[in-house]
């Protein structure tokens, strides 16, 4: 019996694997009518389920797409979606109360799955379950830096969450203008400006105070940034911090990747780290004086108004920017290097189960897990017109329409990022915080004393020792 | 005879008693429980995972309140908030009321649009705020650089940051403070206005001696209830700086807050909480005697 129903599993996956050549027309009936017969996936049929989720676009496509998977399973998701700071809240206080108000959670690695990852259903549960539907193309599909930053915490076996979007920071550029003033630019800066793997952090400085000399009527300043007093302050500095080779605790990249509970004194007062704040306060002092009150949001609209020229922001606003005038203007490029690397801080998250929840809520929740991160359903959301959000499945770039997307004209915006993000995403790109319980408090305490930094209150030297003595107090190193 | 007294009689006091037990009961449990929740929780480590639990941990919380340089400096801003937005809204709203009061006609129209912020959210107070100070589309940073009067980021910089949410404040509640003390001009004795206008008071004279004196009891009502809500003031800097740049306003509200509901360090969060709850009373009480003592006076 078991056996005959892991067969029937993979014939319902070879089902998949031949949908995702299909077109997004008839994607959602032919995804339901493909897998219908599929006794796994209707043994929660009469189940409804809560979702909470933070506002971002890969749930709103699925919101949008929702009748596939009912029509699938049987299986009724009611989806909540929230800023990501009320989410924490409510999900905090749902594991706080031993409840289950929400069975399937988004959870943020650095808010959620660091501190409550007990809270959390080990995925291998089902994974490991004959009886339950395989998670199509295994879960070697996810991009690996993105399984193990937003599925494991301190150890590669247990599995917490399934990756389910992957904001990346990455460059984004008005190409119309780089292309305009080039051979200007060359001559007065003595490089070649257009953004490529061996532009550095101090030629982006040069760039930017390029344009910020008024030498382009289109834009008022050369960069952008989102440095207001909130965590999009400490997401802009850390792609600075790693490029120089600093880092928040020693052996950063593992406390990024898998976390700790433990991470140890912070590493601020390293030379490099240094280095980088010192440039920071260089690179603001050119940058759109707006850039003090903006948070991510407010970087893009202001980009998007053509008050500068470039900004280092999370890649999911291509989709925005392509929507906007100035579609088919804007460039994407990893972000410059530093004297060590070239950092692009990843801001994804996965979604996993409320371990409270009762048995057949959580078969339930599987189910949509797997749905909801299937390539197929990944597909969908790309090419979906009220959300989307970029696929952290190998298999979906590798889909020709997929590949055919990543150059314009497109009616995947976010694909145009694609092969910036691939690069982001490897390992030696990638920037990852650390995942640690009490990111919150440190988090505050980075983008705090940075916010005194580019208000003139402390040096770059004060800044780091400040935040270094707060934050090994808060790990109590 | 009770009747005759005015004092109920020790059998009807019961009655009264057991009949009122019930919303008492339903007033305690919503009040005094959590009340006492949380001071108990001023003396724990609370932690959420696997069910609440408290883990007592003396006066460790007590301790860091009164020690913690950020609450220090927290509770120095909120005290600087507390006083302009205060000060403001009572200068103003008195000069407002005493203005719209001095029309002959038209008064009515005047009052409902100078209402209309008050009936606005302060969460969409503080996005319009947001919006129209923004340095790259925000209309007042436009007039304020076209006039030379700030050309850099209002709400990105230490000082101004602090004046644009004292002002986007006292832009919402200035209306209430007038509506208040509008009802209390009504109250003003028109003959002894006369009388001094036959003397030949000048209206400096008429305000300072007659007019404001007759609304004191009023003028402290309107205080008492600015004071309250200035104590607890959260949503327009919530949205518009989030306590920065560099937590230069970073209120009290805003930084229980963080400990509350951003590193859910509860026992913690329930300490400060309570010093705030202690500092209302405080303030409460201090405007109370004021008004207890103006009304024997008068």
């Amino acid at each position: 019996m078991t056996q005959f129903k892991r067969r029937d599993i993979l014939k319902g996956m070879g089902g998949l694997a031949g949908l995702s050549l299909m077109g997004a027309g008839s994607l959602r009936t032919a995804l339901a009518q493909g897998m219908a017969s599929d006794e796994a996936w209707r043994q929660a049929s009469g189940t409804t389920i809560q979702f909470i989720s933070e506002n971002t676009p890969p749930t709103t496509a699925i919101a949008a797409n929702l009748a596939s998977f009912q029509e699938l399973t049987g299986i009724t998701v009611n989806i909540t979606e929230m800023q990501l700071g009320a989410l924490v809240q409510k999900v905090a206080l749902d594991f706080g109360a031993g409840r289950s108000a929400f069975d399937v959670i988004y959870a943020d690695p650095y808010q959620v799955l660091a501190p409550y990852h007990r809270g959390l259903v080990d995925l291998n549960t089902f994974i490991n379950d004959d009886q339950q539907p395989v998670v199509p193309k295994g879960i070697e599909d996810f991009i690996p830096s993105q399984l193990a930053a937003a599925g494991r915490f301190e150890n590669e076996e247990s599995l917490y969450t399934l990756p389910y979007d992957c904001p990346t920071m990455i460059w984004i550029y008005r190409r119309d203008l780089f292309e305009k003033y080039h051979d200007q630019m060359q001559q007065d800066l003595g490089f070649d400006p257009m953004p490529s793997d061996s532009t550095t952090w101090e030629q982006y400085y040069q760039i930017a105070a390029w344009f910020s000399n008024g030498n382009a009527s289109e834009v008022k300043y050369g960069t952008g940034h989102q440095a207001q007093q909130y965590d999009s302050l400490m997401c802009d500095f850390s792609n600075v911090l790693f490029a120089y080779g600093g880092s928040y605790f020693s052996n950063g990249e593992q406390v990024g990747l898998l976390g700790t509970d433990s991470p140890g004194a912070c590493q601020l007062t390293s030379d490099a780290s240094l280095e980088a704040a010192r440039f920071y306060q260089k690179l603001l002092k050119v940058a759109h004086p707006g850039s003090t009150s903006w948070d991510w949001t407010g970087v893009a609209n202001a980009f998007q108004n053509g008050e500068f020229a470039m900004m280092p922001e999370w890649h999911e606003f291509a989709g925005s920017l392509e929507g906007s005038d100035l579609k088919g203007k804007v460039g994407y490029a990893p972000l410059p290097k530093g004297p060590a690397r070239s950092a692009n801080l990843w801001g994804g998250t996965g979604i996993g189960i409320n371990a409270n929840a009762s048995p057949e809520k959580q078969k339930a929740a599987w189910l949509f897990l797997v749905w909801a991160t299937s390539p197929q359903t990944q597909l969908m959301g790309l090419k979906s017109q009220v959300g989307g959000g970029t696929p952290t499945r190998q298999s979906v770039y590798d889909m020709p329409e997929v590949k055919a997307a990543s150059t314009p004209p497109t009616d995947m915006p976010n694909m145009l990022t694609a092969d910036t993000m691939l690069t982001a995403w490897q390992e030696g790109y990638i920037g990852l915080r650390p995942k640690i319980p009490q990111w919150n408090e440190v988090d505050t305490v980075i983008f705090t004393e940075l916010s005194k930094m580019l208000a003139g209150q402390m040096s770059p030297e004060e800044t780091m020792q400040s935040a270094k003595q707060r934050i090994d107090r808060i790990v109590g190193a | 005879m009770a009747l005759l007294t005015g004092k109920p009689s020790a059998r009807r006091q019961g009655f009264e008693l057991a009949m009122m037990s019930p919303a008492l009961l339903l007033l305690a449990l919503i009040t005094l429980v959590p009340f006492f929740s949380i001071i108990w929780m001023s003396f724990n480590d609370v932690s959420l995972m696997g069910g609440l639990t408290f883990e007592f941990s003396g006066l460790d919380n007590w301790q860091r309140v009164f020690t913690d340089p950020d609450i220090r400096s927290s509770w120095l801003i909120s005290l600087f908030y507390f006083l302009a937005t205060v000060g403001l809204e009572m200068i103003l709203g008195t000069v407002m009321a005493l203005l719209v009061y001095s029309l002959t006609r038209g008064s009515n129209i005047i009052i409902s649009l100078l209402l209309i912020p008050m009936f606005i959210a302060p969460v969409i107070v503080g996005l319009l705020g947001r919006f129209m100070l923004d340095p790259s589309h925000g209309l007042y940073a436009w007039l304020l650089n076209e006039t030379g009067l700030f050309d850099g980021n209002i709400l990105g910089s230490v000082g101004p940051a602090m004046v644009a949410v004292i002002l986007m404040d006292v832009w919402e509640w200035t209306p209430l403070v007038a509506l208040i003390v509008l009802a209390g001009l009504a109250s003003v004795p028109e003959d002894i206005l006369e009388a001094a206008e036959m003397d030949g008071a000048k209206y400096g004279q008429k305000l300072l001696y007659i007019i404001l004196p007759s609304i004191s009891n009023i003028l402290l009502v309107a205080l008492l209830i600015r004071a309250m809500d200035a104590i607890r003031f959260f949503a327009i800097i919530f949205i518009t700086t989030n306590g920065g740049p560099a937590d230069s306003t970073k209120i009290i509200p805003i930084r229980l807050y963080d400990i509350a509901f951003r590193f859910f360090d509860l026992g913690y969060a329930a300490a400060v909480g309570i010093t705030m709850l202690a500092f209302s009373i405080l303030v409460a009480n201090a405007f109370m005697k004021l008004l207890k003592r103006q009304e024997k006076r008068s």
